[in-house]
């Protein structure tokens, strides 16, 4: 019975049961990271506020986004997907997340950045109750890891209001 | 492979590959790359398997000592009746 065929396959196995546990464990040492990511948005301009023919307001900002996300990153972090939402709310909802710009970061060297835009989907309200609004944006991410969990966190910064008029 | 090469590549194995794992583990998580973890680990489960699988000379240190067949022949075995000895047979096979 113990021939090459057996040994071999008791090898194997064994081999990737341990790999297993490795990926476990590696999974497990993301706990001990403590991240302290800091964001900081501008609305530098808004550059049309507008009622669309469907009666929904829409609204196209000028963004700069900065953000040092560099702490997130572990010895076991494959990328990390960040989005920016503008979040208000409204009399029909009491949470609307509208996303403005994403990015996905595939390495600690770019994880500190800077970009200015405008607004890479469009702002849209379900209705029109964007005139005078107050909203925060929230930077969300999710760290995908190369092996286990995944783990997501959001920055809230607030302080931020549409024009009382469309333009 | 012999009994007792057997129970050491058995243990040999286990052991490499744990030790393999545990270093690999660690230097992974020291330098902080998960590519030279899996590198190390590949590596000692390939010394594991070329140690431990093929039938090497080392495994055969301890060969079992049969009776020889002239010595046999001059104890013969009490027959009791056919069917226990061709049953005995059968399970001297199997050995």
């Amino acid at each position: 019975m113990h021939s090459f065929g057996y040994r071999a396959n008791a090898v194997v196995t064994f081999a990737v049961t341990i790999l297993a546990v490795m990926c476990g464990m590696a999974s497990l040492s993301d706990n001990f990271n403590s991240p302290s990511p800091t964001a900081d948005v501008k609305v530098l301009n808004i550059n049309w506020f507008q009622k669309q023919p469907n009666g929904n307001d829409e609204v196209s900002l000028t963004l700069n986004i900065s953000a040092d996300l560099s702490s997130l990153f572990t010895w076991n972090t494959k990328q990390v997907f960040v989005f920016l939402a503008a979040e208000y709310e409204t009399p029909q909802n009491a949470l609307n997340q509208v996303s403005l710009w994403d990015g996905i970061i595939q390495s600690k060297e770019h994880a500190k950045f800077w970009i200015h835009t405008t607004n890479k989907y469009r702002f849209t309200d379900q209705g029109n109750n964007l005139r005078g609004k107050d909203f925060n944006l929230t930077l969300h991410w999710h760290i995908m890891p190369k092996t286990g969990k995944m783990f997501a966190d959001k920055i809230v910064m607030t302080g931020y209001s549409l024009p009382e008029e469309y333009r | 492979m012999d009994w007792q090469g057997q129970k050491r590549a058995e243990i040999l194995m286990q052991i490499m590959l744990v030790v393999s794992a545990v270093a690999a583990f660690g230097v992974g998580y020291t330098i902080g790359s998960f590519r030279t973890m899996m590198l190390a680990y590949a590596g000692g489960v390939v010394l594991t398997t070329l140690i431990t699988v093929p039938n090497w000379p080392f495994f055969n240190r301890h060969p079992l000592k049969w009776l020889d067949p002239s010595e046999a022949e001059r104890h013969p075995k009490p027959h009791v009746n056919s069917a226990a000895a061709s049953s005995k047979k059968k399970a001297a096979k199997h050995k």
